[in-house]
């Protein structure tokens, strides 16, 4: 369903702009259809910037992304906004991403108004459908963001999305603002909702509890690049890039506070592995298939 | 003998909607070089309680019940006495340290600030005190690291500035709220890690959301719901023979557990529900249960729960 080749996203900075971020540095992935791809990570690895990517919300400094067969990262704007109601996105903070001077009736119908087709009377009927889905009261339509816990909000944010009938949405750490109970509320709705409506999904957490619960594969970031990707049996049970098995079990990690700047050559993760040989910091490691489905990017494994 | 006690203790703020009961009767006590784990979720007011030991609520605030600290009975002190106790005899150590640094003080500056008030050192010994404790909450080449500003920090580091200027005057009861709250898995690690040596030996409240860190640093654990305390024992206790049905739900709600969801949302604190307080959200909830308010009581020893399922 959607297909990723070599995706790099850099963002220059310093005073002459000339120094370069390398936020999303060469990632490949597929997801098929129906399925929940994982992605995980420390905070500033470059999820987000993925996430936000696939939609062209921020545009991609090189690589490929295709969606049902067409290549996203050459379609024009008009074209763009055709295709972006099946490719729909969560966010991290559901209080910070609804307007908070809409109520949460126009919340949800906003993005029925924008698709046309719908007179008053239908566009009222759909919204209260959508919030009996997502498992709101009608009594919450007349209330605003601030009056919802973050909870609530977030299944008005999930109402919204889904009011465009996507076929792949990107859940960016839809979760991560909220209390273990309400989390566990919104995952099993989530999970709900994905069968329901036979979608396909980006999942972005920086907790692998959750990522496991929630996905059938699972890719692993660090500084721009997969590190690891495979299914979620294989990546929790037979971990073979040392920065996953330092998410999966983190006690072994040492004090280590060093961060040094990304060198062009090498390995990613050199300045921090234990097991770094010499030739980690001079070559860049190749992403290899060990399993089926199961790549790693680490020289030392193969 | 305990350090610290509180009986009874009730915090209420008056507001335009109504009087928030963000804790109500809460009788809790701390021994010495004991770490006490005080968890729960958001809004149920275990941030209230921490502020409410150390006197930092706005005045409008109603604080009844006793506090007593060291055979002083906190609530009664001037304001003059209570800041020579605060910082100095208790230390709290404040969530969401982007917000507690000042971003136009140097780090050094500001550790050195309660050193200077507090042990009556000159400037320059308190500015190599702070020195001192940012290496021992083991921040790389302190020197100059205490003459940059908290936005040159990352969000692992600024929290160890707050570990270090919480512990600069070498306090006896250390309130932690929430130290680990935003941070990436392997940097929680590392300020567990960190929490559990600089507590050695003192006395610690930890206010938490996160039952594995809790579990990682505590002797013993408090639940908090909706303003009061439901369940308290030892930690091991908690974990594998949990009594009350809310600590029950709240362990199965973790991914590692399953997820499985309590339903429902906490309440109010405005507008309490009559009875148990969480009867509304219980699946094992009688009649009863939304009459008889139930009292926090000893069931196994040292185990204690507000249930009317054990009396």
């Amino acid at each position: 369903m959607i297909e990723v080749e070599a995706l790099k996203k850099y963002f220059s900075t310093g005073i002459l702009r000339k120094r370069h971020i390398k936020a999303v540095n060469g990632v490949s992935f597929q997801i098929e259809q129906g399925e929940t791809l994982g992605l995980v990570g420390e905070s500033g690895c470059g999820k987000t910037t993925i996430g936000k990517s696939l939609l062209r919300l921020i545009e991609p400094t090189g690589g490929k992304i295709i969606f049902d067969g067409i290549d996203l990262v050459h379609l024009k704007k008009k074209e763009l906004r055709r295709i972006r109601p099946r490719m729909q996105m969560i966010f991290q903070d559901p209080d910070a991403s609804l307007n908070p001077r809409m109520k949460i009736e126009d919340s949800i119908a906003e993005p029925l108004k924008l698709r046309g087709g719908l007179n008053k009377v239908e566009i009222k009927e759909k919204v209260s459908e959508l919030i009996e889905t997502v498992g709101l009261n009608p009594e919450h339509v007349n209330r605003y963001p601030y009056q919802l816990s973050g909870g609530q909000n977030q299944r008005v944010a999930l109402a919204r999305v889904l009011a465009v009938n996507p076929d792949f949405i990107i859940a960016d750490e839809p979760t991560s603002s909220l209390d273990v109970s309400v989390q566990a509320q919104i995952l099993n709705l989530m999970q709900d909702l994905k069968r329901k409506f036979d979608l396909t999904l980006l999942f972005i957490s920086h907790d692998l509890e959750v990522v496991r619960h929630m996905s059938d594969r699972i890719a692993v970031m660090y500084r721009g690049k997969i590190v690891e990707i495979g299914i979620v049996n294989e990546i929790f049970d037979d971990a073979k890039h040392p920065y996953t098995n330092t998410l999966i079990s983190p006690a072994s990690l040492e004090d280590q506070l060093i961060y040094e700047d990304i060198k062009d050559a090498g390995c990613v993760f050199y300045p921090r592995c234990p097991f770094a040989a010499e030739i980690c910091c001079k070559k860049e490691p190749e992403m290899v298939e060990i399993g089926r489905g199961h790549w790693v990017l680490c020289d030392r494994v193969t | 003998m305990s350090l610290l006690t509180i009986t009874h203790l009730k915090v209420l703020f008056p507001t335009q909607d109504g009087v928030v009961k963000a804790v109500n009767t809460v009788d809790l006590k701390i021994a010495n070089a004991e770490r006490l784990g005080l968890i729960g979720e958001t809004g149920c007011g275990k941030t209230v309680l921490g502020l409410s030991i150390i006197r930092l609520l706005q005045p409008s605030t109603k604080i009844e019940g006793e506090i007593v600290y060291k055979g002083k009975e906190l609530l009664r002190l001037s304001e003059e006495e209570m800041r020579k106790i605060r910082g100095k005899e208790i230390a709290m150590i404040l969530q969401n340290p982007t917000t507690s640094l000042n971003p136009v003080l140097k780090v050094g500056d500001q550790i050195a600030e309660a050193i200077q008030l507090h042990q009556g050192l000159d400037k320059r010994a308190a500015k190599e005190k702070a020195i001192e404790m940012l290496e021992s909450v083991k921040i790389p080449s302190p020197e100059k690291r205490a003459n940059e500003y908290p936005h040159q920090f990352s969000g692992g580091m600024k929290e160890r500035v707050m570990i270090a200027m919480g512990l600069a005057c070498n306090p006896s009861l250390i309130i932690a709220d929430e130290p680990t709250k935003g941070l990436d898995v392997t940097i929680k690690v590392q300020i567990v890690k960190l929490m559990k040596e600089v507590s050695r030996r003192k006395s610690m409240l930890f206010i938490t959301h996160d039952l594995g860190v809790a579990a990682e640093i505590c002797d013993n654990i408090a639940v908090m719901y909706a303003g009061e305390l439901v369940e308290y024992a030892k930690t091991e206790d908690i974990f594998k023979n949990p009594f009350h049905p809310y600590t029950r739900g709240f362990l199965n709600s973790l991914p590692s557990r399953g997820l499985k969801q309590i339903r429902g949302i906490s309440p109010s604190l405005i507008d309490l529900p009559t009875g148990c307080r969480f009867h509304p959200r219980c699946d094992q909830a009688s009649a009863k249960c939304k009459i008889d308010h139930p009292e926090l009581v000893e069931i196994e020893n040292g185990h204690f729960a507000r249930c009317l399922l054990y009396t």
